[in-house]
């Protein structure tokens, strides 16, 4: 490694509840902190207005891989037994649109589908095998029942103001983790 | 915890039982669904376990004798070119179905009530479908050739024929399961992710972790991840409508009396709901039961599981009649032949077992107290899927057996390997949802919470109306 990645500390807090936890993410992202993320056991209502998120670009990538898919299938049958190779099948035309319907939607189905599933796992950064938020054990409930924020912090800001501030927000549970980097 | 019963004796007796039975927090919702998965198996799952093994067993055998004497092996025959092979087939690809209804069409319908069964239902669509596949696959005679089947550059220079209804079927069932295990496995990364975190020893935590891509319920991810569930909801829905309607082009299309008729698509489609909701009820009976599932599989989803069985029963109904009609009214001979056929010839007996598990059997469900008996549901469930398998019996091999002329006209006899085949793939299907039962999450359980949740806070808010959420 040429140059020395300097591990960031990571504020994680638990929250007893979902409105706590919404409000106290939307009061530090005005407050002037970036990296802001809630970890919650399903999806909040409302939650990427708090977290000030833009609309995901999950559909965007679905309409190109579906058209990639619908286009090429459609190209595929045309050119191997239109072009290519045509095959005379009881005198009819070697190629012929309405034939070619169900494959092209199956095709514009599939292509959408993996792009739409590979999109959003590349989208998340997954897989991923590490996340600092893990090395505080209670974090762990985030998945199960608990509503927990997580801050990573810019460089060079103190921890202790930082989680003194998450805990009068309402936070039930307050730690700082370090980045662990190899 | 309150008595979990405590919520339903205060209902007003004309609603309907609650989605969810008894007062839960996530934590509580969550340690309730994932208590099977940590408890030693059963007995009565390791005896289950043990006989879809044998079940298994056959398959197997029944595969090595096929591939290593070929097709002679099966009962088919010329004419009967396609028999029990393809009887099982469309049978396997139709209770798939169920899956991709409860998972896609009821979301976007957002009917509430699917959140319970919708990841079961999901893998049953999956295992289905594996077992269907098996079929065309060995049918070919030579499936080390199988891949002959999708289009890549031979040194024969030779194409796939994209006109014909088999090839259609190849991209039809294949993109179907692609899609399915997709949509099931998003639908398992926050699953996986609490399993990995309610872990208690290293090697689940190891492996549900894998499993589970590194979820964290981050509200970023959480974002993009709805928008995929829904358009993978959307994309599957005309996908699942597609799938047995190509399956029926491949009868449809050709000229032979009993199968060259228009209703095909819509009454295939409505068969295979009929047979995979069967199915789904026929698993979710015993497995509510032995996993612990009772407070969120209530009486009221088999009650609405069995409304679908109801209608989609009449809807095949519907397309027996129309087909009768239409054999009549064509006017053409071997048309008329071919229905008395069916319906006093050799094989009268599995046209009438069709007619009365099909037709007759469902009609019960008219009555409440059929609908909400655990005991009637279950056998009735099982004669739905007896009774679908006859049906593409009736349709695909009496069909081939009376068709033109005389000469024509032949019996047709399964062997033992056909029988093992059937009965191997009910073993593999038993063995993989037996697996599934004990190892995955077999409730949608962040899906479950979430309901839970929205229905919490619909009890704050009085003009909230309750049967809104309900079918």
């Amino acid at each position: 490694m040429e140059t020395a990645i300097v591990p960031r500390n990571w504020i994680v807090a638990e929250f007893p509840t979902p409105a706590g936890l919404l409000e106290a993410a939307q009061t530090l992202r005005e407050g002037g902190l970036t990296d802001i993320d809630t970890h919650t056991p399903y999806p909040l209502h409302g939650a990427e207005k708090f977290l000030g998120l833009k609309r995901s670009r999950v559909p965007l990538i679905a309409l190109i891989g579906g058209i990639v898919g619908g286009v090429s299938g459609l190209v595929m049958q045309w050119w191997m037994n239109g072009y290519d190779w045509p095959l005379n099948i009881g005198n009819r035309p070697p190629f012929s649109a309405p034939a070619a319907i169900p494959i092209t939607f199956e095709c514009t189905v599939l292509f959408a589908a993996l792009s739409i599933f590979f999109g959003t796992l590349a989208l998340s950064g997954f897989p991923r095998p590490y996340h600092p938020a893990f090395d505080a054990e209670e974090f762990r409930s985030h998945s199960t029942h608990g509503f927990w924020l997580s801050i990573a912090l810019p460089e060079g800001s103190d921890a202790q103001n930082a989680s003194g501030k998450v805990s009068e927000l309402g936070a039930s549970l307050v730690k700082v983790v370090q980045e662990q980097v190899e | 915890m309150a008595d979990p019963h405590a919520a339903t004796a205060a209902m007003d007796p004309l609603e309907p039982v609650p989605l969810i039975i008894g007062q839960y927090t996530d934590a509580t919702l969550t340690q309730s669904l994932f208590g099977h998965v940590w408890a030693k198996p059963t007995k009565g799952w390791l005896i289950m376990f043990a006989l879809s093994l044998m079940g298994t067993g056959i398959l197997g055998i029944s595969v090595v004798i096929t591939l290593g004497w070929g097709i002679g092996t099966w009962g088919n025959t010329i004419p009967m070119g396609w028999a029990w092979g393809i009887v099982n087939f469309v049978w396997w690809v139709g209770i798939g179905h169920a899956g991709t209804l409860i998972s896609a069409i009821l979301f976007l319908f957002q009917q509430k009530w699917r959140t319970a069964i919708n990841r079961f239902a999901e893998a049953m669509t999956i295992f289905a479908v594996m077992c269907a596949g098996l079929f065309p696959a060995l049918h070919t005679g030579r499936p080390w050739f199988d891949y002959f089947l999708f289009p890549y550059p031979s040194d024969t220079l030779l194409w796939p024929q994209f006109k014909s209804p088999l090839t259609w079927d190849v991209f039809a069932v294949s993109t179907y399961f692609t899609v399915s295990l997709l949509f099931w496995y998003l639908g398992l990364i926050p699953d996986f992710a609490a399993l990995r975190d309610a872990s208690t020893n290293k090697a689940r935590r190891l492996v549900y972790g894998m499993l589970s891509l590194g979820w964290r319920g981050s509200g970023r991810h959480w974002n993009d991840y709805k928008s995929a569930y829904l358009l993978l909801a959307g994309l599957a829905t005309p996908l699942v409508l597609s799938v047995h309607t190509i399956v029926s082009f491949d009868f449809a299309v050709s000229l032979l009396p009993g199968w060259h008729t228009t209703i095909f698509p819509p009454y295939f489609v409505a068969g295979a709901v009929f047979s995979g909701f069967a199915m789904v009820v026929t698993w979710l009976v015993p497995a509510r039961q032995f996993c612990g599932l009772k407070h969120v599989i209530t009486l009221r989803h088999l009650e609405n599981m069995n409304k679908i069985i109801m209608l989609t029963g009449m809807l095949v109904a519907y397309g027996y009649m129309m087909e009768h009609f239409i054999a009549w009214y064509s006017g053409n001979v071997p048309e008329w032949d071919q229905f008395y056929d069916r319906a006093t010839g050799n094989f009268r007996a599995i046209y009438w077992t069709m007619m009365f598990c099909n037709v007759v059997l469902p009609q019960v469900y008219w009555f409440k107290k059929a609908r909400t008996s655990i005991p009637i549901m279950f056998v009735v469930s099982i004669l739905v899927n007896v009774g679908m398998w006859s049906e593409r019996f009736v349709i695909f091999v009496i069909s081939l057996h009376h068709s033109f002329l005389p000469s024509m006209f032949k019996d047709y006899v399964p062997t033992l390997v056909d029988v093992g085949l059937l009965v191997g793939t009910i073993g593999m299907f038993s063995m993989l949802m037996l697996l599934f039962l004990k190892f995955f999450p077999a409730i949608a359980v962040s899906e479950v919470k979430e309901l839970n949740h929205e229905l919490a806070h619909a009890h704050v808010r009085p003009e909230a109306n309750p049967r809104q959420s309900g079918a």
